[in-house]
């Protein structure tokens, strides 16, 4: 994970295939007959939502794993999980918006994986904003451990009970009839190149801001052991 | 076909362009831990130049 | 257990505050939904559930306001009791709590909202101790970590309201159903939907409990 050769190695990558996929976006892949241009925003919304959820499921692993064994790393990853994911939560909300605009004629509507997602995205806010309000100790790492699990436990009951409630979110990916939505094999491969691409800069992000949370914890514990080793020097005795 | 290119292009410049702005926010915390690291690092070279206050205890590890 | 039980009952302070905030909440609802739909029941359900999370967010924060100035955290966490039935006494206690606040808005709902003291009342009576039990089991271990945290008293219900949406949503539809005289069976969905929130967050309160106040 530390190995700063993997780490630019794998940002080349990231930005290789985001170029590649935009320029299948833009020039390769033939639009959605009935929905037009702005259908073109799914190739990103959808790699976002994946990287957004998977996430979240990151936060609660690395809480449960947490909880269980006690080693800080846990808790570095599920800071960096729950911030990365944030982030790209927050934009393929604002990408599904700027599509649906034109496609229902609203920016938001209450449908079904729209609540979803924004229970998602405030859960998982509160969870930042109570890491930012409080310093790092480890009782704060157990505090977010649990808040990951208690939100990811939270999710099924959520899809249930939205879904319950209503519906008007495209099922493109899986229809009711079995057939993905996808008739035109360019629509596929452009898909398949954007979902590397944000599976690979979900990685590239997770791997920095893991890393940076490391050396924090280790600074942290140092600096501590510094100021020790002052006071032994100072102390005349 | 041309109607919702405004739209289109909106969603994918913010998207870049937050992409760049979180690249910003890390390579910013990376210069504020390097600097922190310096700090450490002057005030460990400050300790170990005083050998004669005693044994300090490692600092590394 | 009967530890916040008894401070609560010799004050009688917070459940006076309790009942003014669900007042309070109603009457508002009342002048921002505007006369023509106050009598719908479904404006009345929704106003009945801002009222109970509202008043389950006081009365969790005052509960552990309470404790904090007292310094009985520390008392409990010395004493031999073990963290979950630790979580068992406080979940009785904000049920209770909650249950009180319950019964204070239902009444004002029914009179303000201009519906009838019926048979719907004893339909809605289970939706809303369902709720309440989730709710409590939620807040019981929201509040421990937030009551450990700087400006937490904010932090609980940024934390506590999005978890508690499925529940909510069920609640308010099961009880605007109870309320227009419908059937329990035709709020099945919305009922299990509950219970199984109930269950979820009772089991998990329970187990992670020890995680939030141990190694203080």
């Amino acid at each position: 994970m530390n190995n700063p050769t993997i780490r630019n190695w794998l940002g080349f990558s990231t930005l290789a295939l985001m170029l590649a996929s935009l320029f299948m976006v833009f020039d390769y892949v033939p639009p959605d007959a009935e929905m037009g241009i702005a259908q073109l925003i799914f190739y990103y919304h959808v790699p976002l939502a994946w990287v957004a959820f998977a996430s979240f499921g990151l936060v609660a692993i690395a809480g449960i794993f947490y909880l269980w064994l006690g080693d800080q790393l846990w808790d570095d990853l599920g800071y960096a999980a729950a911030e990365t994911g944030m982030v790209f939560c927050t934009l393929m909300i604002i990408a599904g918006s700027i599509w649906a605009k034109p496609i229902w004629g609203t920016w938001w509507t209450w449908d079904s994986r729209l609540t979803m997602t924004f229970i998602l995205w405030l859960m998982y806010g509160g969870y930042l904003m109570l890491r930012a309000s409080a310093d790092d100790t480890p009782q704060v790492a157990r505090f977010g451990a649990v808040i990951g699990i208690v939100a990811a436990m939270d999710v099924p009951i959520v899809i249930v009970s939205v879904r319950l409630w209503r519906t008007i979110h495209p099922a493109v990916l899986v229809t009711k009839q079995g057939t993905h939505g996808l008739e035109d094999p360019r629509m596929v491969w452009t898909l398949l190149v954007s979902l590397t691409a944000f599976t690979l800069l979900w990685a590239w992000f997770l791997m920095l801001r893991f890393t940076q949370l490391r050396t924090r914890s280790r600074m942290s514990k140092l600096a501590g052991r510094i100021a020790l080793a002052t006071v032994a020097a100072s102390d005349p005795k | 076909m041309g109607a919702h290119f405004g739209y289109l292009f909106a969603a994918y410049s913010i998207i870049f362009v937050a992409i760049f702005l979180y690249v910003m926010f890390i390579w910013r915390r990376q210069a504020a831990l390097d600097a922190e690291l310096r700090t450490l690092e002057a005030r460990m070279a400050a300790l170990t130049e005083r050998p004669a206050a005693g044994a300090p205890p490692r600092p590394d590890a | 257990m009967r530890k916040d039980l008894r401070l609560e009952l010799r004050s009688g302070e917070s459940t006076l505050a309790l009942l003014a905030l669900s007042m309070l909440v109603l009457v508002v609802l009342v002048f921002a939904l505007g006369a023509a739909r106050v009598r719908s029941v479904d404006a009345a359900a929704g106003a009945l559930w801002v009222a109970m999370v509202f008043a389950g967010m006081l009365g969790a924060n005052r509960a552990l306001l309470a404790e904090r100035d007292n310094g009985a955290i520390r008392g409990l966490l010395l004493s031999p009791l073990d963290p979950s039935t630790l979580y068992a006494a406080k979940l009785c206690a904000a049920l209770i709590f909650m249950a009180v606040a319950e019964v204070g808005a239902v009444i004002l709902m029914v009179l303000f909202f201009n519906l009838d003291f019926d048979a719907s009342m004893a339909r809605l009576a289970p939706i809303l101790v369902l709720g309440a039990i989730g709710f409590s089991a939620l807040a019981t271990l929201l509040s421990a970590i937030t009551g450990r945290t700087r400006g937490g008293d904010m932090l609980l219900p940024i934390l506590a309201v999005p978890i508690f949406v499925p529940a909510l949503i069920a609640g308010v539809k099961a009880s605007a159903a109870a309320l227009a005289g419908a059937p329990f069976e035709s709020m099945g969905d919305w009922l299990k939907i509950m219970i199984a929130f109930d269950v979820l967050f009772v089991t998990a309160g329970y187990l992670l409990f020890e995680h939030v106040v141990g190694g203080e």
